[in-house]
């Protein structure tokens, strides 16, 4: 599950339109998982999707709150043995009007499952249309600013994000540790998204780490002709519409202090969401210097169903790894499933028709809350039709097909994600909604070792006002 | 005198090296590794050669038949070798991202992608060069120390010699690693050896029992003396000697009114009162610059700090009992104190009644005042006692302090007036047991809270030496307590105070001087190092092998 952190920045990102998905770095992220703020407490490989997620060990405590839309606090408490603690807090220059109530936040939000990759958009064209729309260019520059200290151990992280351009983004992450050889370390990553490729440069003080990410999206170049960004229930017969994208990258490093280097290549196939059939991504990223192949390929079954899989192996050593995810939803009892007729109704029902006057909505008990908010958010004026497109992550109220994910959420219980690797290691992952609080239940199982087969339990509780 | 060195026995048993290869194997896993060795490290092969080390007996302090003391120099070019098994980490990024926040780190794709290769390293040409420090009692085991680093190189072949990098790399690491294992672990090692060797009673209980130190051998006062005598030869029961060692020490190094002011100013931090009395003429712990705080000066300080928080604890204790109805005893403290320091001062012990009041809690006596009974030679000696070593070692410890802060200290050992008179008539003759022993605790003061250092301290509290080697106080001249003292210990343990007060200006002991105050260093350097592998020894106990120690065959030994 998502701290609330990395879900306003996750906010942040949508609001001002930043694309994620096309940088190199989130190539794999269905089984990944969106890495926004990494929690170091348990270990490198944390808050990760279907395959790499983390299961919490001891009980641990957030409360959080989004003081103002600019302003937000989070205080977490962690009782691995002795108390430890952390308190953060985040400032945005562009107000976040977001749900950020855990009552209300909706759980399919707050829990990265598998990532559909969306159509890419030309930011400069987005800038246009939304410059046109608000007729100001005060929020060109966007910022956001973000740091935590971790209390027992004076151990402080700080991020300072800007949007220099509409096509350039600049993110500074600094980590203060006494328990660091150099007493911490400054990472400036500058990233540019012209949508039909995408480049970072990277530039760690720490051993002077140099970087170059990129990527690159085959298809036709959106940037020639304007999108249709809108109506894509009904596409426009004249352009031709992909099902699927194909994007290639590569990465490269170099230390300059130990003269050390590495690099990697990327490939992935990736169904778009006009995709007729179950969306599904592959990849297969080598590192040619080791030796090193993975292929990972995730499938959404169903809206309730992600399956992946993953597969390693090193041509040097011979050595390998198979690794399998689920990530499965709970509906509440008593709710059927629903089932996604609203495109029947829209081409069977004309408005004369008598008898059919009123479209039956299967699901009555849709929550109202969803429409408060989308009228929240059009009173504002803040956010114009294309503006409720782009942030539908944000604001679960626009009625697109997308929101299908924050009407649904009103019938989930909770989300069960497991995985299992060659070695018999099994991670169990529960999570779901208390009345006011969102609770993470994790379990590390390890089959081989008899003596001790349960690595760690832990519950995680957060809360959000 | 001959001593007799087999090196061939150990060499020709089978046994030996595997269980040598099993404690090494232990003894190399123990320690966090660096991030590029992921997998344990294995001793594969071990062979001594047929090469035997030279030694060369350099000093034989103490030599006796259940006991034994002496330096050597050992030089060692034999054609010893060693073959170890690993795996390490190839992708030097996957390695410096392991070791940095995440937060921070550039998270690339796939290009830390690990790469495990199987390591094999041969250790030969290994050269030693070392002083040895050997102690050797039937009681307490074997303690061997190093006393400088021994290794003087090394070569280091394996599976990356073509690739120059690597091959520095692990020559660096290497080195560093067995640096660790000759100076930490082997001292270690062979003291538990030995200890199964030659004392049964560790046989039984010493394993098990694995919170406590094993502080036995370098510590004169860690186990309780079972039939303590005074010097009239009275028995003297544990709950005195408790009192004895401890709290007439506090009662020397600081006045009646000194204490006073100590315990108004630490309730005052605690009760948050307005009123902080003034002290004039002594070191604050702020105030002293870092090299006090680390390494050698240190002790000094932190010495201080735990007498106040002795004293402390006997002020707590007044208090839990509700009156300060024995408060009176502290005064009786002072008087006896330098009453019995004048007696020694005109040479003949006077009788005096007076008692001792333990107030410290104390598992050893329950109830909270053992009223001791009137030997008056014993209380005398008892203040000889706890007022001569803490003396000495403050002035040690000036001789190796840099000049600026032994006037300070100097000044202030000298300010209180009862102090001031009683500096003359101080014993001269000083065992090495205790003085070695309160430096000993002056390290372990350095890392634990004083509280903590009082419960440690209580249980090994051995006096006995104090009395049994304690001649009646006189006014011997310098040249006897130097012949006495060379009876009982090395030269340069014996009382370093009478030169320094009679003949300040002397080449020749200035030259002793110099001499000594390095030996000192040395000497506080060598506690402290034991007393480290000790602390290593006893909180890594835990662990594999010392668990395997009770069905091993004795190796280093006999």
């Amino acid at each position: 599950m998502l701290q609330f952190m990395d879900f306003v920045q996750q906010a942040f990102f949508s609001v001002t339109n930043w694309n994620r998905d096309n940088s190199y770095g989130s190539l794999n992220a269905t089984t990944r998982g969106t890495r926004v703020f990494q929690h170091i407490w348990h270990s490198i490989d944390s808050s990760l999707a279907l395959l790499d997620f983390s299961t919490p060990t001891g009980l641990s405590l957030a409360l959080s709150s989004l003081a103002s839309p600019n302003f937000a606090t989070s205080y977490s408490f962690d009782s691995l043995g002795a108390l430890r603690g952390n308190v953060s807090y985040l400032f945005s220059s562009r107000p976040l009007h977001i749900v950020h109530r855990s009552h209300d936040t909706p759980l399919r939000l707050l829990v990265p499952g598998y990532r559909q990759i969306e159509e890419l958009r030309d930011p400069d064209i987005i800038w246009k249309e939304e410059e046109s729309i608000r007729g100001s260019r005060t929020s060109r520059r966007d910022t956001l600013i973000y740091g935590r200290l971790f209390l027992p151990r004076s151990h402080l992280e700080a991020l300072y994000l800007r949007r220099l351009s509409p096509t350039t983004q600049l993110k500074i992450s600094a980590v203060s540790s006494s328990q660091l050889r150099s007493g911490g370390s400054i990472l400036f990553l500058l990233s540019q998204d012209r949508a039909k490729y995408s480049t970072e440069y990277l530039y760690s003080t720490d051993t002077a780490l140099l970087g170059v990410r990129g990527l690159y999206n085959f298809g036709p170049d959106l940037r020639e002709k304007p999108v249709d960004t809108e109506n894509q229930h009904i596409p426009v017969s004249t352009s031709y519409k992909p099902k699927g994208r194909f994007s290639a990258g590569a990465e490269l490093y170099y230390g300059i202090l130990n003269k050390s280097g590495g690099m990697s290549t990327g490939f992935r196939f990736a169904t778009l969401p006009q995709h007729t059939g179950f969306p599904y991504t592959m990849t297969l990223t080598v590192n040619p210097l080791m030796g090193n192949l993975t292929s990972t390929y995730a499938v959404k079954a169903g809206s309730d169903l992600t399956l992946c899989s993953k597969f390693d192996f090193n041509v040097y050593s011979y050595e390998s790894g198979f690794q399998l995810g689920m990530e499965l939803w709970e509906r509440k009892n008593g709710v059927p499933e629903q089932v996604d007729l609203s495109w029947a109704y829209e081409k069977l029902l004309r408005p004369g028709v008598s008898g059919w006057g009123e479209p039956p909505i299967i699901n009555r008990n849709l929550p109202l809350k969803a429409l408060e908010n989308n009228t929240l958010a059009n009173t504002e004026g803040a956010l114009s039709a294309s503006n409720i497109k782009q942030s539908k992550v944000v604001s679960i109220g626009s009625l697109s097909h997308e929101t299908y994910n924050g009407v649904d959420d009103a019938n989930t219980a909770g989300v069960l994600k497991a995985r299992v690797n060659q070695d018999g290691e099994v991670g169990l992952l529960w999570e779901g909604r208390l009345k006011e609080l969102l609770y993470t239940f994790g379990v590390h199982i390890d089959f081989q070792r008899r003596d001790q087969i349960f690595r760690g339990v832990g519950l995680q509780i957060q809360y959000s006002s | 005198m001959a001593f007799n060195f087999n090196w061939t026995p150990l060499t020709a048993d089978q046994s030996f090296y595997e269980r040598a290869q099993e404690l090494l194997t232990a003894a190399l896993n123990k320690y966090p590794k660096p991030p590029i060795i992921v997998d344990d490290i294995l001793v594969t092969e071990l062979n001594l050669g047929s090469v035997p080390p030279d030694l060369e007996i350099l000093e034989v302090g103490d030599i006796a038949e259940d006991r034994f003391r002496g330096i050597f120099k050992m030089c060692y070019s034999g054609d010893a070798y060693m073959t170890l098994k690993t795996r390490v980490q190839a992708n030097p990024l996957n390695t410096y991202l392991s070791t940095r926040p995440s937060f921070a780190s550039p998270e690339p794709l796939a290009a830390a992608a690990g790469l495990t290769i199987p390591l094999k390293i041969t250790l030969s040409n290994i050269k030693l060069s070392a002083f040895i420090i050997l102690v050797f009692s039937k009681q307490k085991g074997l303690t061997l120390v190093f006393r400088n680093d021994p290794l003087e190189s090394l070569k280091v072949s394996s599976t990356f010699d073509s690739i120059p990098f690597v091959r520095d790399y692990l020559q660096r690491t290497i080195e560093s690693q067995l640096r660790t294992l000759l100076m930490d672990e082997a001292p270690a090692i062979i003291h538990r050896l030995s200890l199964r060797l030659w004392a049964p009673e560790h046989r039984a209980n010493g394993y098990n029992d694995n919170t406590q130190p094993t502080d036995t051998v370098t510590d004169p006062l860690a186990s309780p003396p079972q039939d303590a005598v005074d010097m009239n030869g009275q028995i003297v029961d544990a709950g005195q000697i408790a009192s004895l060692s401890l709290d007439s020490q506090a009662q020397s190094l600081f006045s009646h009114k000194n204490l006073v002011k100590l315990a108004t100013l630490s309730d005052s931090q605690r009760t948050l009162s307005l009123f902080t009395p003034s002290m004039q003429n002594v070191v604050y712990r702020a105030w002293s610059g870092s090299p006090e705080r680390t390494g050698l000066f240190s002790p000094a300080l932190s010495r201080t700090n735990s007498m106040l928080a002795n004293f402390q604890g006997t002020n707590d204790m007044l208090s839990d009992d509700g009156s300060y109805s024995t408060r009176p005893s502290l005064y009786r403290f002072g008087s006896s104190f330098s009453g019995s320091a004048i007696s020694s001062k005109t040479g003949k012990p006077r009788k005096r009644k007076h008692r001792i009041v333990n107030l410290r809690k104390s598992n050893l006596n329950d109830d909270s005042t053992s009223i001791s009974g009137d030997s008056g030679t014993m209380s005398s000696s008892t203040s000889e006692a706890g007022f001569s070593a803490p003396i000495q070692e403050e002035r040690d410890v000036e001789l190796v302090t840099p000049p600026m802060s032994p006037q300070i200290r100097r000044h202030n050992l000298h300010d209180p007036p009862e102090i001031l008179h009683q500096l003359t008539p101080r014993p001269q003759k000083t065992e090495k047991a205790p003085f070695d022993s309160f430096l000993l605790q002056e390290v372990t003061d350095c890392e634990e809270t004083p509280k903590q250092s009082i419960h440690r301290e209580h249980p090994k509290l051995q006096p006995n030496r104090y009395f049994s080697s304690f001649s009646p106080p006189n006014e011997s001249s310098v040249s006897k307590s130097q012949s006495e003292s060379d009876n009982h210990g090395p030269p340069y343990l014996a009382s370093p105070f009478p030169y320094f007060e009679s003949h300040p200006g002397g080449i020749l002991e200035q030259a002793w001087m110099m001499k000594m105050a390095g030996e000192i260093a040395r000497r506080i350097q060598e506690q402290k190092l034991e007393q480290r592998s000790k602390h290593v020894e006893a909180r890594s106990s835990r662990t594999t092998f010392w668990n395997d120690v009770n069905d091993a065959p004795p190796a280093y030994g006999s």
